[in-house]
């Protein structure tokens, strides 16, 4: 699992506020409308996680207010691990 | 004197809050009107308010089967899919199908003023036609500019359906059609729903209009027992959607010292011996006798609670509950738990907290005096009466 991929699962976690079960682990496959059923508020609640946890290097809110409203409802959890590694990676 | 109408969509907890504040203007004089769905209009309003009631369902046949079916698809979709259907199932076809009711009521009363709920738009519709001065009834605090902020093109997607709306509708499309210019009433405060960008001088935060009148509903008052006691209820939710949360409160809180009185249906049980349990229950009567309170998150649930100091653990299911869940949170009144994946451990651990750590308590009286210095419905009531002038 990828550093990324087990920060981004925790921080979902302290968002929904709630320990995963071991048998649904959060994988890259895991959508955030269907699986999740994330909220409007709670992304951003997500947002603020990730920026105390990457400060300016990954502008997760710029991201997102790009995304349509059908994107934001398929978006799955690869997809923001993806954004947050590039942006890491061309820093 | 003058008259009133109240343009509600079918949702009782829109409607509760328009109580209080009719009574509040009738017993100054005024004469008081709702329009509404007839099924839902003759559940809530007391049998002395006037109830004008809509047409035919655009099909032509009884409301009743749409608002069932709009029902039970709500209690499925969460999550932004849930807004998507809000919007696209629910709130721009009541728009389109509420309207030709809407109008004919106020050509048959000829109000004064129009008081319309945020997500009754045909209200909205029918006030600027005819050129009467009207208010928007923020009965939720969560309000699509306030919960969408920082999802720039999910609010535009909302604005563009109304934009649409308008337009199907023939109307000159406005921006935020849903809030008045000239009044925009919220029946929360400050101290609940957080700091406000929306203009402050058309902007009215009221509090909550806790009505006086309400159903009736039996309670056994007897079966209370001493010692600390707990009220829980997810609102009208069906017992299917929350079978596994009901389970999760039944086994986290069955083994705690203290009583649990529970909204739920009775074929969900078997409960631990510590829970009474009934499919309603009088919750402004129960709220004096109990300590905390376990909900969903519906804003008039919220605020009845916060009107009596209670603090809560709040599991938020969908639509606006996720942003008063944060609102409770945020104030320090209430802890917020998982409503999707509930745990007894959680649960069990987050009301031991909200009852035992005096901070959640004091930050509920510190809501509660809020309320008290906004007024309610008789300050709604005022600024209602200024629309006249």
């Amino acid at each position: 699992m990828s550093d990324t991929l087990q920060t981004v699962g925790r921080m979902i976690q302290e968002v929904i506020g709630d320990d995963w079960d071991l048998d649904q682990p959060i994988t890259l496959e895991t959508s955030f409308g269907d699986d999740l059923e994330l909220e409007s508020i709670e992304f951003v609640s997500l947002a603020e996680a990730l920026k105390v946890e990457y400060g300016d290097e990954v502008d997760f809110v710029g991201w997102l207010s790009t995304k349509e409203l059908d994107e934001i409802i398929q978006l799955k959890v690869g997809d923001v691990v993806e954004f947050i590694d590039l942006c890491r990676s061309s820093n | 004197m003058a008259r009133i109408l109240f343009v509600v969509p079918p949702m009782t907890g829109h409607i509760q809050p328009t109580l209080a504040v009719g009574d509040a203007l009738t017993s100054r004089g005024h004469e008081c009107a709702w329009v509404g769905h007839g099924e839902v209009l003759e559940r809530v309003l007391p049998r002395d308010m006037r109830a004008l009631t809509l047409g035919a369902a655009p099909d032509g046949g009884p409301w009743r089967e749409e608002l069932e079916r709009i029902r039970d698809r709500a209690q499925e979709v969460r999550g932004l899919a849930g807004l998507k259907f809000l919007w696209e199932d629910v709130l721009i076809p009541l728009a389109h199908s509420m309207l030709p009711g809407v109008r004919a009521a106020v050509d048959e009363f000829e109000p004064d003023v129009v008081a319309v709920d945020q997500q009754a738009f045909a209200g909205a519709f029918a006030a600027r036609e005819k050129g009467l001065p009207w208010a928007t009834l923020a009965t939720t605090s969560a309000d699509r500019q306030r919960s969408l902020a920082d999802l720039p093109r999910v609010l535009a997607w909302t604005e563009e359906r109304l934009t649409q709306l308008q337009v199907d509708l023939g109307l000159e499309p406005l921006s935020s059609p849903e809030n008045s210019l000239d009044c925009v009433l919220v029946f929360s405060t400050a101290a609940l729903a957080g700091a406000s960008d929306a203009p402050p001088t058309t902007t009215h935060f009221v509090g909550p209009a806790l009505s006086e009148r309400r159903p009736t509903v039996g309670f056994p008052t007897d079966q209370l027992a001493p010692g600390t006691r707990v009220l829980a209820t997810l609102g009208t939710l069906n017992g299917e959607r929350g079978g596994r949360f009901f389970q999760a409160l039944a086994e986290g809180l069955g083994g705690m010292d203290l009583q649990v009185i529970l909204a739920a249906p009775p074929d969900l049980g078997p409960f631990p011996a510590n829970f009474i349990v009934r499919p309603f229950l009088p919750i402004l009567d129960l709220l004096p006798h109990v300590s905390a309170v376990v909900c969903h998150g519906g804003h008039n649930t919220v605020c009845e609670s916060l009107a009596f100091a209670r603090p809560l653990v709040v599991a938020p299911i969908k639509d606006d509950q996720p942003v008063v869940a944060g609102q409770v949170v945020d104030c320090g009144a209430g802890l917020r738990v998982s409503f999707g994946r509930p745990r007894a451990a959680h649960l069990q651990q987050a009301l031991g907290r909200v009852l035992n750590e005096p901070d959640f308590e004091q930050a509920a009286t510190r809501v509660q005096a809020s309320f008290h210095k906004a007024g309610g419905a008789a300050r709604a009531a005022d600024h209602l009466e200024a629309l006249l002038s």
